[in-house]
């Protein structure tokens, strides 16, 4: 019998500033839907609806339209920004689609017509600042992108920092795609924080990076042993545009390539590509469930899920993902800590729990 | 003004939302829930247990002064009006109602958040306006007394302004407020005078 075919759109920029993270996110669910399609127990078969948007923010609401309008898909996987996923989030209401979301944001959403598979602030945030408190001290310099990732990120970092006693030193922002990058490394000189968080995004944060390293040439502490730079969007997939500058930085993260603590972990490129994997294995086990699962909203097929094996919070629609704190050795992340799965809160609102430790020799008996 | 809003403190949060069983009641509960408050419905009126709510949620199209178990805009917490008919009568009564915050309907899948957020700080901020005022009149109120106690401290031999200046002294000294220790001046005078009275009535 011929399987039935399932349109599925894929909404991924190939070129643009963030290309290197959207060509993994693609990577991950490409490689998904091969490895539906090859699966002979499965009664259908994905097909993938490309759009590029090409990195440019006006361009996504109509492509996610056209997706949703001239094509049976309804649910799309993609976006990278959130300023692009707020863009479509309208669409997807007037046309009954879902956003699958497979890349690290700064909460504060919980939209009905989005999943979100990657980490949300009490997930790689707060477990990072956490850790960096005793390990580098309390005073921060804040750098970030102007948007809303580097707004809302230095927000919750402001907050947490001041009611952990710890200071601020400084808070800067650069417009996406701008290298100029001079007057933070000064600040940066001249008030010789701790550490560093850094939400810079794309080729600003590649520019700011380098500088920072060779300002660690020049005066010892500016390197990774007393200051680093700490992200939560840092993965293996922006490594090779930071060459040998990218030697100590910190990232926290659901997912890192050198990971071998899960035997049930494929080997991805980075967490944004095994979390866009997850994401469309996920859909098509939600699919599978019962008959027409193409037909009916996300909420509707959680609600119809009865398995217990879901991945995806029916409340949030966010997931519970293990929380890793890794640092680049050699060109490769080396987890430095490990805590035990938590569910996304995006709005920070279910309290501030202990996150379970997972020593690096321990495994998780199930 | 700065504020610092704290979403920690949205979780466990009361929000009931009066409106009739609808789709609307449906997708605000599903936002609410999301940001981690518990929620319940009511209808048509608002018993005795929403007192204790953290936020109540009306229905403005269908809405009127006798569904709501405290005076007119003066609710115990931050109210946020549920509007589907934009008539300018109904806004009216939405507004003197106490509304501190707006939703319009219908409810989608967004806006709870921030109306959450504008109702708290707009209700705490009329809360110490409203409390600033009651201060201020009183202090109006009490200008006789302040008047009669530094013609009090005259009498004993100041000018005016070294009146007033002890008068102040003693305020600082006691640790109340200037109209307070005016009032202590003034009672102890008007003691004074009461009991020269009564012996002079005597005689």
């Amino acid at each position: 019998m011929a399987k039935r075919q399932i349109e599925l759109g894929v909404l991924y920029s190939r070129s643009g500033n963030y290309s290197l993270i959207s060509e993994a996110c693609r990577i991950g669910a490409l490689g998904a839907i091969a490895h539906v399609n090859s699966d002979p127990s499965r009664d259908f078969t994905f097909h993938a609806i490309e759009r590029d948007p090409m990195g440019n923010i006006d361009n996504y609401e109509p492509l996610c339209t056209d997706i949703l309008t001239n094509t049976t898909a309804r649910h799309v996987i993609g976006c990278i920004t959130s300023w692009s996923r707020k863009e479509v989030i309208p669409s997807l209401e007037r046309h009954g689609g879902t956003l699958w979301y497979t890349v690290p944001y700064e909460g504060f959403e919980a939209s009905d017509r989005v999943v979100y598979t990657h980490a949300c602030p009490n997930q790689h945030l707060l477990p990072l600042l956490d850790w960096a408190f005793p390990t580098y001290g309390k005073r921060a310099f804040l750098t970030g992108s102007n948007y809303i990732w580097g707004w809302e990120m230095n927000r919750i970092a402001r907050e947490t920092i001041t009611g952990a006693g710890g200071t601020v030193l400084g808070e800067r922002y650069l417009p996406i795609g701008s290298f100029d990058i001079e007057r933070m490394i000064e600040e940066i000189e001249a008030t010789r924080p701790d550490f560093i968080l850094n939400s810079l995004i794309g080729p600003s944060q590649y520019r700011f990076i380098s500088a920072y390293h060779e300002l660690g040439q020049r005066d010892p502490h500016f390197r990774p042993e007393t200051c680093p730079v700490m992200s939560c969007n840092l993965t293996e997939c922006e490594l090779p545009a930071l060459g040998e500058a990218a030697e100590g930085l910190i990232a926290a993260g659901p997912y890192f390539r050198s990971d071998t603590y899960s035997s049930e972990h494929r080997n991805f490129g980075s967490s944004h590509e095994a979390m866009s994997y997850a994401a469309v294995m996920e859909l098509a086990r939600l699919l599978s469930l019962g008959a027409n699962g193409e037909t009916l909203s996300i909420s509707a097929l959680l609600e119809q899920d009865q398995t217990g094996t879901g991945i995806v919070d029916p409340q949030t629609h966010h997931t519970s993902l293990p929380v890793l704190i890794a640092q680049v050795e050699n060109g490769e992340f080396v987890i430095r800590r490990r805590f035990a799965p938590v569910l996304g809160d995006p709005y920070l609102s279910r309290g501030k729990g202990v996150l379970q430790e997972i020593g690096p020799d321990l495994k998780v008996v199930s | 003004m700065t504020r610092r809003f704290s979403a920690r403190e949205l979780g466990g949060a009361r929000a009931v939302i009066l409106h009739r069983e609808h789709t609307t009641v449906k997708a605000l509960s599903r936002q609410l829930t999301a940001i981690g408050l518990r929620v319940t419905q009511q209808w048509p009126s608002l018993g005795a247990a929403a007192l204790g709510a953290d936020f109540v949620f009306f229905d403005a199209d269908l809405g009127h002064d006798e569904q709501f178990p405290w005076a007119r805009g003066q609710s115990p917490m931050p109210l946020i009006a549920l509007i589907g008919s934009e008539a300018p009568g109904r806004i009216e009564w939405a507004l003197t109602a106490g509304a501190n915050a707006q939703l319009i309907k219908p409810i989608g899948d967004n806006g709870a958040y921030s109306a959450l957020l504008i109702a708290r700080a707009a209700y705490d901020e009329a809360l110490a306006l409203a409390a600033e005022v009651t201060d201020l009149r009183h202090r109006l109120s009490e200008r006789q007394t302040v008047v009669q106690a530094v013609n009090f401290l005259m009498s004993e031999g100041a000018d005016e302004t070294a009146a007033f200046d002890r008068l102040r002294r003693m305020a600082m000294d006691w640790r109340v407020s200037f109209e307070v220790a005016a009032q202590r001046v003034v009672a102890r005078h008007t003691g004074k005078r009461g009991s020269d009275e009564r012996r002079n009535s005597r005689s």
